[in-house]
């Protein structure tokens, strides 16, 4: 019984996209900074926001928003910048996801958590790990590998046509 | 090929018994000028086509007949007895060469050098163009590996060269085909335009060439005009002389204000070129003496790791020292600035001689691929000789390590795929020994490798029809024979057409391709079928650090790299938004430009004055438009990360003084990438 | 739009390893036995270039060269002969008649396209 308890109480950062509440798993966040002064890299996709010095690594920072099909960001003081930890083809890699506030650091317990439904979402199945009900708020709880590790949009919606012909144009070749 | 053989043997045996008829006659008059003609014709046929079919005995032995009735026709030599009996036994001869199975039997080869002997008596003048004749058929395949030379030429077409339906500038294109040219267009000769004949030609060119082919190579251009065009070619330097910049500005300033430059001109800017390239020489040495230390220490062993520490601690050391100078330009502290200057200097050269430590030259690789060259030749039962040139050239060690793999898996290729079979060059007028050469040599602040053989070439037929039914191609667009290559670069495309021990085991180009490109390397492919195959590849010298341009483009810093900026100038703004073809008149040339901000998707600047870099890319000069250029700045370089992968224009970042972050520019990739863009 | 070349020669092993090579460049070939052969082609057909042969029985390639160069159209067409050896004197006189070059017999394939980029893209 103790066994199950340790294997199945999971600690979760809670942000917000808009009005949308998410997850990430902690074992996959290293940091939380605030809004620095982002450098773009011209002719990137659009979600690709840019890279920020990190202690004096080059960390690319993506904007979750544009990911999730919103509007991108806005600037404001709760703004702020989730390092992450991500598996990307094999590679650990740390990449930053612009989120518009961090909310809570959240114990669940896995009876909390229930599978993703699969019909009627709006984002992609692959990219949700599951969703809590916590205090009768919706909270979705995301693969962050799955999310940060591609160059596809999480959400199913068609409003993606636009954001990824700014990335084709650097893919002419 | 078998086909064209079945075709020539009976054409020949025709021929044969036609000869054969006429010698019968020319027994009965001798003296006839029309039968000695036809049997000297049949001699001169049977030669050159027997040689294109790979009838070598035939190509030989005709040969001399050939030779014998010419003397003949020429009344040189007497139709005795002795010659038309030979000529008669040869007409037998000549059937059972056409067989090769004959080729075997022993008492035939005796029969046939007896033969060849009593030929050649009749001669008796030694025939000097059997030589000549082979050592043109090796130009074709085997190219030396030459320097490169500087030449001039001066090449003024005859007046009524249309008329032979000659055009010169396919002529200047070849010229640039062998080497880098800069070729100058002389149109003064053009008279007034009442007074033009479109058919004439007025125009006359005098070209500067840097090439490693020779003087022959050179003049092979002009074969078919040299008769009726003034044509002067003359080495004017042992060297690049398209490299110094004082003999390509003095030359192009000579050649604007006298429109003629002749070679007399181009022969004494070349001297004084060489003079100042000397006297700037001397003095490097001069100072190098100084700082010269005993040679006869021996070399210690390190191991990687402390180097790769060492590299870590000089590239945070420069990072540091970035800092201090900007602290130090904004406290104006005095003695502060002296300090921090000093600081720069001395991590300057710290940086230098650490990056100096890890630089290894490629001979430490070449060994193996020697031996592997050795082993697979034997395994092939191919004979091949592996020639290296530029064994001194150094790389960065990291770079070193990931080069062995792509380079090894390209050489097999040659190996395998490239070299042919010994009876099968021997058939194409080669020598049958193959050849693959690695040339390794520095090309600004990248080194070059170029790995070629004299084998079979790739055939660019084989390759578009792969890709179509792999349906990578669609089958009726036309694509460029460089198209086509590039090809073979695309993940699973292998052409073999089995599947060999050596090569073909799933690995491709692709592979080669990735790797290089992972070391920031570039790789081409050059092949003409029959010819042999050359891969390219260039390289940066280093990973970690370059010696930078810090520019600024709206709010973004950029790095752009110091070897390939040639110049900058400061523009008015008006100049480069009212131009509408992109192109700017700096220091009397012409210059393309880019602006950055139009190419990045930015608003227009506003300031009065722009500031144009101009860009050495490949044979152009090439300006970019930015808003500040601040100065020079050693860029310690940082990946931008797999998520960047695809943004080719930006090779890395650096962070500067202040902890912001500047991005590093493949100049190289954004003058491709925009020049593409324009032409869509 | 691919070039059309003209091959005259009366040996058809060389008529077909010439045409072999230069259908792989992905150029239109036609072939003529002679010049007098050669000579029909001329009329009507589009042709960018015409290689020939010197000796030929009907007409042979100086002939043709002459009456090539007669024709209004074909005044500026380049002509490329195939001789076997350098003989300056056979050369010249095909000069002389209007010929833009020539190719060396024996050639590899590799030769003959070099001659051919000397007059024709």
């Amino acid at each position: 019984m103790n066994n199950e308890n340790i294997a199945k109480i999971n600690t979760f950062l809670s942000f917000k996209l808009g009005e949308e509440e998410f997850a990430a798993h902690v074992g996959k966040v290293l940091n939380i900074l605030e809004m620095t002064k982002i450098t773009e890299v011209p002719k990137a996709p659009e979600y690709m926001k840019g890279v920020i010095n990190l202690r004096g690594t080059v960390l690319p920072v993506i904007d979750t928003r544009i990911k999730f099909g919103m509007t991108k960001t806005e600037y404001t003081t709760n703004t702020c910048i989730i390092v992450l930890d991500i598996e990307m083809d094999g590679d650990s890699i740390h990449v930053g996801a612009l989120v518009d506030s961090v909310q809570a650091v959240l114990e669940l317990n896995s009876s909390q958590i229930m599978p993703a439904p699969s019909i009627g979402s709006k984002y992609k199945s692959e990219f949700i790990e599951g969703v809590a009900n916590i205090d009768d708020k919706f909270i979705m709880i995301l693969n962050m590998d799955a999310v940060f590790s591609g160059n596809e949009l999480a959400n199913i919606q068609d409003k993606t046509k636009e954001t990824e012909n700014s990335a084709t144009i650097v893919e002419i070749e | 090929m078998d086909n064209f053989k079945k075709k020539f043997i009976e054409e020949a045996t025709d021929l044969i018994e036609g000869l054969e008829k006429n010698l019968l006659a020319l027994e009965q008059n001798p003296e006839d000028p029309g039968l000695i003609q036809q049997v000297f014709r049949v001699m001169h046929t049977l030669k050159g086509n027997s040689s294109m079919f790979g009838f070598d005995l035939i190509d030989h032995y005709t040969h001399d007949l050939e030779t014998v009735y010419d003397l003949v026709r020429n009344k040189k030599l007497k139709l005795t007895r002795e010659v038309l009996d030979v000529t008669l036994s040869s007409v037998d001869h000549l059937k059972l060469l056409l067989d090769e199975n004959n080729y075997n039997d022993p008492d035939f080869l005796t029969l046939h050098n007896a033969l060849v002997s009593r030929v050649s008596k009749l001669i008796k003048v030694e025939t000097v163009s059997e030589n000549s004749n082979e050592s043109d058929q090796g130009k074709v395949s085997i190219q030396e590996i030459q320097e490169e030379k500087t030449f001039f030429i001066r090449f003024i077409p005859s007046i009524g060269i249309f008329k032979n339906g000659t055009n010169p500038l396919y002529l200047i294109d070849e010229i640039h085909s062998l080497g880098n040219a800069k070729v100058f267009v002389h149109l003064n000769k053009i008279p007034l335009l009442n007074e033009i004949d479109p058919l004439l030609c007025y125009t006359y060119w005098e070209i500067i060439l840097v090439t490693n082919h020779n003087y022959a190579d050179i003049s092979d251009i002009f074969i078919f005009v040299e008769g009726e065009s003034t044509i002067q070619i003359q080495s004017i330097a042992e060297d690049n002389l398209l490299d110094d910049d004082y003999f390509v500005s003095e030359i192009t300033r000579i050649a604007k204000i006298q429109k003629d430059i002749g070679l007399a001109t181009v022969q004494k800017i070349a001297e004084d070129a060489k003079k100042r390239f000397l006297q700037s020489k001397a003095a490097t040495i001069k100072r190098d003496k100084v700082g010269l230390k005993d040679t006869s220490i021996s070399s210690i062993r390190v191991s990687s790791e402390k180097l790769d520490s060492l590299m870590n601690l000089v590239s945070e050391l420069v990072t540091t020292q970035a800092r201090l100078s900007l602290f130090a330009e904004q406290n104006n502290i005095p003695g502060l600035t002296g300090i921090s200057e000093n600081v720069q200097k001395l991590s300057r050269q710290l940086r230098d001689t650490a990056f100096s430590i890890v630089l290894i030259p490629i001979e430490n690789m070449l060994t193996r691929f020697q031996r592997l060259v050795r082993d697979l030749s034997n395994e092939l039962k191919k004979d091949v000789v592996f020639v290296t040139e530029g064994a001194d050239t150094e790389l960065d060690k990291t770079i070193i390590e990931s080069l062995s793999d792509p380079l090894m898996h390209i050489i097999r290729n040659s190996l395998d795929h490239g070299i042919e079979e010994a009876q099968e060059r021997i058939k194409r007028g080669k020598p049958k020994q193959g050849k693959i050469s690695l040339k390794a040599f520095y090309s600004g602040a990248n080194v070059h490798i170029l790995i070629s053989d004299d084998g079979a070439g790739i055939d660019t037929d084989i390759i578009r029809e792969k890709a179509v039914s792999k349906g990578i191609i669609p089958p009726d667009k036309k694509f460029t024979k460089k198209e086509i290559l590039d090809l073979v670069f695309i993940p699973g495309f292998s052409t073999a057409k089995k599947v060999t021990d050596v090569s073909g085991r799933g690995v491709g180009m692709d592979v080669v391709k990735r790797k290089i490109a992972d070391i920031r390397g570039e790789v081409e492919i050059e092949s003409e079928l029959g010819v042999g195959t050359t891969i390219t590849i260039k390289l940066p010298l280093t990973l970690s650090i370059i010696d930078g341009l810090l520019i600024k483009v709206e709010e973004t810093h950029y790095v752009i790299p110091l070897s390939s900026v040639d110049k900058i100038f400061a523009v008015e703004r008006k100049k480069i938004y009212e131009t509408f073809n992109n192109v700017l008149v700096l220091e009397g040339r012409q210059v393309s430009f880019f602006n950055i901000r139009r190419e990045f998707g930015l608003p227009d600047g506003v300031q009065d004055i722009e500031q144009v870099i101009v860009i050495n890319y490949e044979e152009n000069r090439v300006g970019l438009i930015v808003d500040t250029v601040i100065g020079e700045y050693q860029a310690v370089l940082k990946p931008l990360g797999k998520h960047y992968k695809k943004q080719e224009m930006v090779s890395g970042a650096t962070i500067l003084g202040d902890g912001s972050i500047a991005l590093v520019l493949d100049t190289n990739k954004i003058i491709k990438l925009f020049s593409k863009i324009e032409n869509y | 739009m691919a070039r059309t070349i003209l091959i005259v020669d009366d040996s058809e092993s060389i008529r077909e390893v010439v045409s072999f090579t230069l259908e792989n460049e992905g150029y239109n070939v036609l072939v003529a036995v002679d010049g007098k052969d050669a000579l029909k082609y001329l009329d009507g057909k589009s042709i960018d270039l015409i290689i020939t042969d010197l000796h030929m029985p009907e007409m042979d390639g100086i002939e043709l060269i002459k009456e090539v160069r007669k024709m209004p159209t074909y005044q500026r067409i380049p002509i490329l002969f195939l001789t076997t050896e350098s003989q300056t004197s056979r050369k010249m006189e095909a000069k002389d008649a209007g010929a833009t070059g020539w190719i060396i017999k024996p050639f590899v394939p590799a030769k003959l396209i070099a001659a051919l980029n000397k007059v024709i893209r």
